[in-house]
């Protein structure tokens, strides 16, 4: 069918700023339905499954994040200066050439060897509250777990992790909006960030090794021109910065489906071999990263809807996915269905580097939850962040039959 | 070596574009168009472009 787009003025209006706004509410479905984008007040919303699929990698789009500092008055400083010059914020061939360095660091023949590291992780997290019959599934798994796995493949002791949990969160009020009164704050967390790098990468330097942090630097070794010292020390800050909140908002989201799904969860238990598609239904249904960010670098017309330069779109991959117009049961939540992709990982040229490590680490800890928490249920109500951007539990009160 | 796309799996993010620009490009409508042979100067760009597809969507031969 072909739609004739409506003026950008009669398109549905989505209040995206209001604290109450939730990306699963019923104005946004209606909206959907109506149109295949939204205003709100930080630009258009893109709201359908083909168009954010188109959008994600359209060549006429750039990634959206690089203004946020100056959006913010933030012009200055470690964050801004790392944040403008790092991977996500470059495009075109300072992009490639960044990427083509990064990507072996993040191949998926490096999952092999860290599952067993995942697995005996996941363990030994559940081993200290699973008698007790209750935890607070965020403090005393997601987050542990998703630190954990960063402390892996830096080849840190495990240890470490409260340290690189504190920093990442202290440094995770940069993406909130007090990111200009934090500022103190987030530079002491960079500043430390940095420090751990350049311990790593000297540690590296002395004993070369291959792996995560030894292939990038190795990668720095052979050819500078291609990676920078600084370059080198960018990538390690934002793989450590990515990883962490990421996760750790994933497998609460995870957990609150299969609350609310009690069957998928016993299901899973019975059959683990279903856990990585579990983790791929999570994604589409509930994912941490409910819209990515585009910028348009040139005046031009899309579904006969003109965008002009400059203009900031959201890609809502939640509401895309979850369209009833392109699946069947598209609200329903089935680890078994056989479903389209969702765009829980972004897509195009900015298609998450870490996706992987995430889906790896994602699916062994379904796994293993699956077969040790009978019954989860809230024990108390949780509390969650915003229900759009980047979302999560930032408490969840969990009870459980131990298995 | 023979290059073979899996187009049914591929979703155009272009990470093969961006891993071996000598081998996979996209045409004026977007769509993916690669080299289906190539030589052994070009294993190892076409290799790292195959690791990195999001969808593992490459298959190579030989």
């Amino acid at each position: 069918m072909t739609e004739t787009a409506a003026p950008l003025a009669d398109a549905p209006y989505l209040d995206v700023a209001d604290p109450a706004f939730s990306i699963r509410s019923q104005a946004v479905k209606d909206a959907r339905a109506q149109s295949w984008y939204a205003r709100t007040p930080y630009g258009i919303a893109v709201l359908r499954y083909d168009e954010v699929q188109k959008l994600l990698r359209h060549p006429k789009l750039r990634q959206g994040s690089h203004l946020w500092p100056q959006h913010n008055g933030v012009t200055t400083g470690k964050f801004a200066t790392w944040w403008c010059n790092m991977l996500l914020c470059q495009e075109g061939e300072t992009h490639g050439r960044l990427r083509r360095m990064a990507n072996p660091a993040f191949s998926p023949k490096l999952i092999a060897d860290l599952q067993p590291k995942f697995q005996a992780l996941a363990n030994r997290l559940i081993d200290q509250f699973a008698a007790k019959g209750e935890c607070d599934f965020i403090a005393d798994f997601t987050e542990p777990y998703a630190t954990g796995v960063i402390c892996d493949l830096l080849g840190l002791p495990f240890e470490k992790w409260r340290e690189l949990a504190d920093i990442a969160a202290d440094m995770g009020l940069a993406l909130g909006v007090t990111f200009k009164q934090d500022l103190p704050k987030i530079e002491a967390a960079i500043a430390r960030l940095f420090a751990y790098a350049e311990e790593l990468v000297a540690d590296r330097r002395a004993h070369p090794s291959a792996d995560f942090v030894g292939m990038l630097v190795k990668a720095n070794t052979e050819n500078k021109d291609q990676l920078s010292d600084q370059e080198l020390l960018d990538m390690i800050v934002l793989a450590i910065f990515g990883g962490i909140d990421t996760t750790r908002n994933q497998i609460g989201l995870a957990m609150d489906m299969f609350v609310q799904n009690p069957d998928q969860w016993a299901l899973l238990a019975e059959r683990p071999d279903l856990a990585k598609a579990a983790v791929e239904e999570v994604m589409r249904t509930r994912p941490t990263v409910t819209w990515v960010t585009r910028a348009a670098t040139e005046t031009f017309t899309f579904n006969g809807l003109e965008i002009a330069e400059g203009t900031t779109l959201h890609l809502y991959g939640q509401t895309a996915a979850t369209d009833p117009a392109v699946m069947p049961d598209a609200e329903r939540f089935d680890i078994t269905a056989e479903r389209k992709p969702h765009f829980g990982f972004g897509g195009g040229a900015h298609h998450c580097l870490g996706h992987f490590i995430a889906r790896g680490d994602m699916t062994e800890a379904l796994k293993l939850l699956a077969s040790r928490l009978k019954n989860p249920r809230f024990a108390a109500p949780v509390e969650w962040l915003p229900d759009s951007g980047n979302t999560g539990a930032i408490r969840m009160p969990l009870a459980f039959d131990p298995a | 070596m023979k290059v073979h796309v899996d187009m049914s799996i591929c979703l155009l993010h272009g990470q093969c574009v961006i891993a071996a620009p000598e081998v996979f490009s996209f045409d004026d409508d977007g769509g993916l168009v690669w080299v289906k042979e190539i030589g052994e100067d070009l294993r190892a760009d076409t290799e790292a472009a195959a690791d990195a597809c999001p969808e593992q969507a490459i298959v190579l031969e030989g």
